[in-house]
């Protein structure tokens, strides 16, 4: 690529500038993450994670990409058609003989997953219900905290402070309009802004930790903004597994 | 489905573009299909139905199912107009290894290619293997220029089909068409969502995880051998994950603190990018597969995420919040040269660049606030709203051959997997079974 000339780039940053009121509406930002805690709370998330396990893993395959797969490839219509064996019962792509790589295409059910996974679920409510832990709910596109959000940020704060060995984890959740991607953005800005006013609080941040889950797991699934704004939410939960 | 074009004329726009076409130009190719390509008039005769074509599943014959899904193979790879014979007049009288006297009435009529075949299996024994002929006739050289004979278990009638209707593709444009590819998603069991793989034409599908919660995006590999994608390990962190679809093992890609979404791997297969809010907010990384080095190429306070490259390798659309709500932006695959490309609405989001280089599909928030589909030159210059109406549109992932977008699209909460042609006609609906099916992703041709 050719470097940009150096006359243009005053045009350049002109449609820069003249771009950004197209945004007529800016998500609200709250005081945003302090980058001393971020670093703070990546340390300790890399110091549980252990040496080795910081960033990528090593192991897995390489996945560059050799050229055309020949066992699937056409072979081109022919006056005096030879036959062709398609594979299988599997539905792949591929002819006998060929690698058949979508051939399994089948789960390896791990068919107690789904029951293990709600018993701890269950479990994380029943000592945050125990607990008296109240949920911040937020407005459309916004992740800043509100004063009803701050009183029960405020409660909250006083249970995680006399209970100084309990782990809180703290989701953040979206209502199901907007992309689910971005969403999952925009809960980790939410379950982030919980989190460090619950710092300013007093709670030590190794305490805490957060989890997005964007607009996947609502809690509500009418599609009336009342259920919308109940899906907008940092849950605080008492965390009672790893 | 009305198809609204929004021509989007911008002064500074167009200079900053300038440059950029002066710069990059290679992303952006000619396309095959050109706006004056004609498509070639194909009749389909008839897949006739031989001794044993019963189906296992009893209704319609397995050679009628051939040519049911053939039909519309060939209408979906929009290179070929099918046309219907008999009301041209056209009565086909035998179906044989010899073209009918009646091919060439219908060549005087305008049509191209006619094709045609039988299918059963042998004694009609129900173990035995179905067999299935097929043939091609040319118009221009008035003879049979071309035949296959498919070979297998009654279970892949419909690949036999697919695979015809590729050599077809094949034979009149030299690429390997879109019939036998595959899309992936994220299907809702239960409270859980898990990945699943399908035909293009939403059928066979296959479930690939049971991990009991959220595996969200998956994206494929350019050899069509893995997924990745997200899971949620424990609920409570999120890593990237690979898994072989042959064999269902998996491999950890990345695993740090933080969301760690949208993972997208280069088309040669040697890089993974992805966005990570591990060292603060969402940023993204590129990860080298081959020596595992990963190198950070966003540096911001706000949330970049949602990479999709284009098809040389060389640069890279994104999602970013960085000047309020999202917006899409590009960049060189490095990090360098970032550029913001979409200026029109306040939120834009879930960019998918065609493997030809000449679109942008992404998430467009309309004025009404509706969230539907768009699409934008690379260099700014021209864009569209692709749909229209109530769904809140996600996810859109190209067909291999550029002319094909598949996305999700919720009404009520709910979502159902779509395709649509690149020019927005021909909406129609693939997935009709599940509750509540995301996140496609359109395989590679092989």
């Amino acid at each position: 690529m050719k470097t940009l000339p150096a006359s243009c780039l005053p045009l350049i940053l002109g449609v820069i500038v003249l771009g950004i009121p197209a945004c007529s509406k800016k998500a609200v930002r709250s005081g945003g993450d302090s980058q001393a805690l971020q670093e703070e709370m990546a340390r300790g998330e890399r110091a549980k994670g252990g040496a080795g396990k910081e960033g990528a893993n090593s192991s897995f395959p390489d996945t560059s990409f050799s050229g055309r797969d020949d066992a699937n490839s056409l072979r081109g219509l022919d006056r005096n058609p030879s036959e062709e064996r398609l594979g299988g019962n599997a539905g792949n792509g591929g002819t006998s003989g060929g690698a058949g790589h979508t051939n399994a295409m089948i789960a390896k059910a791990d068919s107690g997953a789904a029951a293990r996974q709600l018993a701890e679920i269950r479990a994380e409510q029943v000592a945050s219900v125990a607990a008296g832990l109240r949920d911040v709910f937020f407005t459309y596109d916004s992740f800043s905290i509100t004063d009803e959000g701050r009183h029960a940020l405020s409660g909250n704060a006083e249970w995680a402070r006399s209970n100084p060995y309990a782990q809180l984890k703290i989701e953040g959740h979206c209502d199901e309009r907007g992309t689910s991607a971005y969403n999952l953005v925009l809960g980790e800005k939410r379950a982030k802004a919980v989190r460090n006013y619950l710092v300013e609080l007093g709670v030590v941040p190794t305490h805490l930790s957060v989890v997005s889950y964007g607009k996947e797991r609502p809690f509500c699934t009418e599609h009336t903004e009342s259920c919308y704004s109940q899906n907008r939410r940092g849950h605080l939960v008492v965390k009672t597994g790893k | 489905m009305t198809f609204r074009a929004v021509v989007f004329v911008s002064l500074c726009v167009s200079i900053g573009i300038a440059w950029i076409i002066e710069s990059g130009a290679a992303d952006v190719f000619l396309e095959a299909t050109r706006p004056d390509f004609q498509k070639i008039p194909l009749g389909i005769a008839g897949i006739e139905n031989m001794g044993g074509s019963e189906s296992p599943e009893g209704r319609v014959k397995l050679g009628t199912r051939i040519e049911d899904v053939l039909k519309a193979d060939v209408r979906r790879s929009l290179v070929f107009t099918l046309v219907d014979l008999p009301s041209l007049g056209i009565k086909v009288s035998h179906l044989g290894a010899e073209p009918d006297a009646s091919f060439k009435q219908a060549a005087e009529n305008g049509v191209s290619v006619i094709v045609w075949g039988k299918a059963g299996i042998k004694g009609g024994n129900k173990d035995a293997d179905l067999s299935m002929d097929g043939y091609v006739y040319d118009a221009g050289n008035n003879e049979v220029v071309g035949g296959k004979r498919y070979i297998g278990s009654t279970s892949v009638a419909r690949l036999m089909a697919h695979r015809f209707a590729d050599e077809l593709v094949f034979r009149y444009t030299g690429e390997p068409g879109i019939a036998r590819t595959k899309i992936a998603y994220v299907s809702e069991l239960g409270t859980a969502r898990e990945l699943f793989v399908m035909d293009y034409d939403g059928y066979d599908p296959r479930q690939l995880t049971a991990d009991g919660f959220l595996n969200l995006m998956p994206r494929w590999s350019p050899d069509r051998r893995f997924l990745v994608f997200t899971t949620y390990r424990n609920r409570n962190t999120q890593d990237i994950d690979m898994i072989e679809l042959a064999t269902g093992k998996r491999w950890t890609l990345v695993t740090q603190g933080g969301l760690n979404i949208t993972p997208a791997l280069s088309p040669d297969g040697k890089a993974l990018a992805y966005s990570s809010s591990h060292e603060g907010n969402a940023e993204l990384y590129r990860l080298d597969t081959h020596t595992k080095a990963v190198q950070r190429l966003t540096t911001n306070a706000a949330g970049d995420l949602s990479p999709s490259w284009s098809p040389s390798g060389r640069e890279l659309a994104f999602t970013s919040d960085r000047n309020g709500g999202p917006q899409i932006f590009l960049m060189s695959a490095d990090g360098s040269n970032v550029r913001r490309l979409t200026f029109d609405g306040d939120y834009n989001a879930a960019p998918a660049w065609s493997p030809r280089g000449n679109w942008i599909a992404y998430v467009c928030r309309t004025p009404k606030k509706e969230y539907k589909l768009c699409v934008i030159t690379p260099d700014g210059q021209k864009h569209l709203q692709l749909t229209t109406g109530l769904g809140v549109d996600d996810s859109p992932s190209w067909s291999p051959d550029g002319r094909h977008i598949v996305f999700s699209s919720a009404v009520d909460g709910k979502s159902q997997i779509y395709m649509i042609n690149a020019d927005g006609k021909d909406l129609e609906r693939i997935t009709f079974t599940g509750i509540h099916n995301s996140a496609p992703s359109w395989s590679p041709a092989s």
